[in-house]
């Protein structure tokens, strides 16, 4: 009996989009397994890493596993790479990409700051491929139908977003200090999630930020808990609540509200078990990571990545709307600095001086 | 147990409701109402003693406690003149609008030497003063954040408005008690982005409608209010707590607990209709607060400062709105 065949042998008969990954953290592996396990239209040729793990690339049937990114991105049959790079690498890791023809996957942050991600976005729309943002929760189900109502006027003209993000414990200190900062990293995926529940514009932001949980994350420069004030084009006002460390897991909890009504997403559960005792009634509480709670937007974004590729359609989360993102980023940051409220026109003035003196 | 004998100023919509919960109250007497508006009978009717002069109840020797239900405007000179008639007094909030004439009040009330309670009646909240119970234990660790979600069903005549001192001393200022209240920390400095989107009336009368207001305490912590004056579902009341040690979160109380389940998908209750219904329980242990302290001498609960502090974080917060950036609270004590 013919032994059975690999976890990417049955795709290689349908004539799939060959993909490289370019960088195998904790996400880059997450994206190949994504990719191998559950998009039967890709096939991942090639994984790169200054410390690849080859053993795990055969596992997965991935056949090429390098240190040098450039094996990937010189190889003509790859259609397309996925990049999750330490974030200071992301803009010249897709500049060269673009060069070579590839369509690019990018994780979040593209970078810290908009001139670099404009010198990216010249670089992809100069080469005509497709780049994609790891956006993920644009591809939640429970937010994609949030989406779906607030364009559908089910809350009639929106008012207001609450988003509550705080992660189950604080990163190792070495991440945050190369993390670009809260916002940067971890508030960007809010501020991306304001723009597309309401498909408006970020106008104002006001941000307190302030070190509770970690004298190690004041000591770095930053900060890890925020609360944030948006205004958006339409004056619909916006609260943004962050914190590194809960305890208690991932919570992660989103409302619309308008003239007709209020729409809420609550925290998934692992198991719906409630357990009612002498002490109370107990139910689980929020999943404990992000790969857990976002495992389906994860596969999603992938799927629809691939999908975009095979028919040229364009990508649901574009790096203008990382540069968005990143913009209101930068305006929370001079807000804590500064202690105001700065509006988005500032920010992009700022930034058109820096780049004509 | 010796009698408390109680008299009302103002019976209004809510002094309507209080007189209702002290006639229900064991051990409390309600004498006598005074209002312009009122009708005697009716009060007679039950054995109560009504005029439309307020003199009337400050002047019997017998009433020992009153109530001030009595428009906004009217309060700081009734509590005044309720202290010279060494009546105790709970007055309903705001004192009032200006944090001078309230400094002038409080001072008097603190000559005469009465029990001052001011009418914060969510601090009596079951499920708000076990949120804070929990939070004194230490449930939650060191507090990081209080967030509380305040709408109304439906916007208040726009004659009311333009009195009410604008949405933060008429409406946020209940919530800004709830932050010192759970936080026990005092409000540092307060920002607010607002908006017009509900009713442009509030507009031309120079107020918002909508707001989310952000606020750095004393602790280090930080805290975030959600306002609406508009919430077609009904009273959205919600608060929550992070600290170190995790959350608690106090989300909307409703008439009933049943779920409807058809093709359609699941149906359960919106959130009771108002203030009257939602805060029920809160109104008849505020009284009962009150009547125990004047009982067993001790300070209220919610005392004369409690009424100034959220005023001048209204105040700040107005202004802020007005010049668009962050306005450190002023000091209650000049």
């Amino acid at each position: 009996m013919a032994p059975a065949p690999g976890p990417q042998e049955s795709s290689r008969q349908m004539n799939p989009t060959i993909i490289g990954v370019i960088g195998t953290g904790r996400i880059g592996r997450m994206h190949a397994h994504n990719l191998v396990r559950y998009v039967p239209e890709a096939f991942v040729k090639a994984v790169a890493s200054r410390s690849v793990d080859a053993g795990w690339a055969d596992g997965m049937g991935i056949p090429v596993a390098v240190a040098d990114a450039d094996v990937v991105l010189c190889d003509p049959e790859i259609e397309a790479v996925v990049i999750a790079l330490s974030s200071g690498l992301h803009v010249e890791a897709i500049c060269r990409a673009a060069q070579a023809g590839k369509h690019i996957f990018c994780e979040k942050p593209v970078a810290f700051a908009a001139g670099p991600i404009r010198e990216a976005l010249a670089a992809v729309h100069g080469a005509g491929v497709q780049l994609q943002v790891g956006f993920n929760r644009r591809f939640d189900p429970s937010l994609m139908k949030v989406q779906q109502a607030v364009r559908d006027g089910a809350v009639g003209a929106l008012q207001g977003l609450r988003i509550i993000n705080r992660d189950p414990r604080a990163p190792a200190i070495e991440f945050v200090r190369r993390s670009g900062g809260l916002f940067f990293d971890f508030t960007i995926h809010d501020f991306d999630t304001v723009r597309f529940l309401s498909g408006e514009e970020i106008v104002e932001v006001y941000a307190a930020g302030t070190a509770l949980v970690d004298e190690e994350i004041a000591a770095a420069g930053d900060i890890d808990t925020a609360v944030i004030a948006l205004r958006l084009a339409n004056d619909a006002l916006c609260s943004i609540d962050n914190s590194r460390e809960t305890g208690y897991g991932y919570d992660q909890r989103f409302e619309a509200f308008g003239a007709l009504g209020n729409l809420a997403v609550d925290n998934l559960r692992p198991t719906t078990m409630s357990s009612s005792i002498a002490g109370g009634v107990f139910v689980d509480g929020p999943p404990s990571t992000f790969v857990e709670r976002y495992r389906e937007a994860f596969v999603a974004e992938l799927r629809s990545f691939v999908q975009c590729i095979r028919d040229g359609s364009q990508v649901a989360a574009t790096g203008e709307d990382a540069l968005a993102a990143v913009l209101a980023a930068q305006a929370a940051t001079v807000s804590v600095r500064e202690n105001r409220p700065v509006k988005l026109t500032e920010i992009e003035q700022l930034i058109s001086v820096e780049v004509s003196s | 147990m010796n009698e408390i004998v109680m008299g009302i100023l103002g019976v209004g919509r809510i002094g309507r409701l209080h007189a209702e919960n002290v006639i229900g109250m064991p051990g409390v007497r309600l004498k006598a109402v005074a209002d312009p508006f009122l009708e005697p009978d009716e009060w007679r009717g039950r054995g109560i003693d009504a005029s439309v002069d307020p003199e009337f109840v400050l002047d019997d020797e017998e009433i020992e406690a009153v109530l001030i239900c009595s428009s906004t405007p009217t309060h700081a000179d009734l509590m005044e003149r309720a202290a010279r008639a060494g009546k105790h007094v709970f007055c309903e909030k705001p004192i009032d609008l200006d944090p001078e004439r309230v400094r002038k009040t409080l001072a008097v009330t603190a000559q005469a030497g009465i029990k001052v309670q001011i009418g914060f009646n969510r601090r009596f909240d079951p499920s708000f003063s076990k949120l804070r119970q929990a939070v004194v234990d230490g449930e939650v660790g060191d507090l990081y954040l209080v967030k509380i979600v305040a709408r109304d069903p439906t916007p208040p005549p726009i004659e009311y408005v333009q009195a009410s001192g604008g949405m933060f001393l008429d409406m946020t200022i209940h919530d800004f008690d709830m932050v010192r209240y759970l936080s026990g920390s005092e409000v540092e400095e307060v920002q607010v982005l607002g908006a017009v989107l509900i009713d442009p009336a509030f507009e031309k009368a120079g107020d918002v409608d909508t707001a989310v207001v952000v606020m750095k305490l004393a602790s280090g912590a930080l805290a975030v209010i959600e306002n609406s004056r508009q919430a077609v579902y009904g009273y959205d009341q919600r608060i929550e707590v992070l600290g170190s040690k995790g959350g608690i979160e106090a989300p909307n109380e409703v008439p009933s607990q049943i779920r409807l389940r058809n093709a359609e998908g699941v149906r359960s209750e919106n959130p009771h209709y108002f203030f009257l219904e939602r805060y029920r329980q809160a109104y008849v242990d505020e009284l009962e607060a009150f009547v125990t302290c004047i009982r067993e001498d001790r300070d209220p609960p919610v005392g004369g400062v409690d009424g100034l502090i959220p005023l001048l974080i209204g105040i700040a917060a107005t202004t802020s709105l007005r010049e668009g950036r962050p306005v450190r609270v002023e000091e209650p004590v000049p």
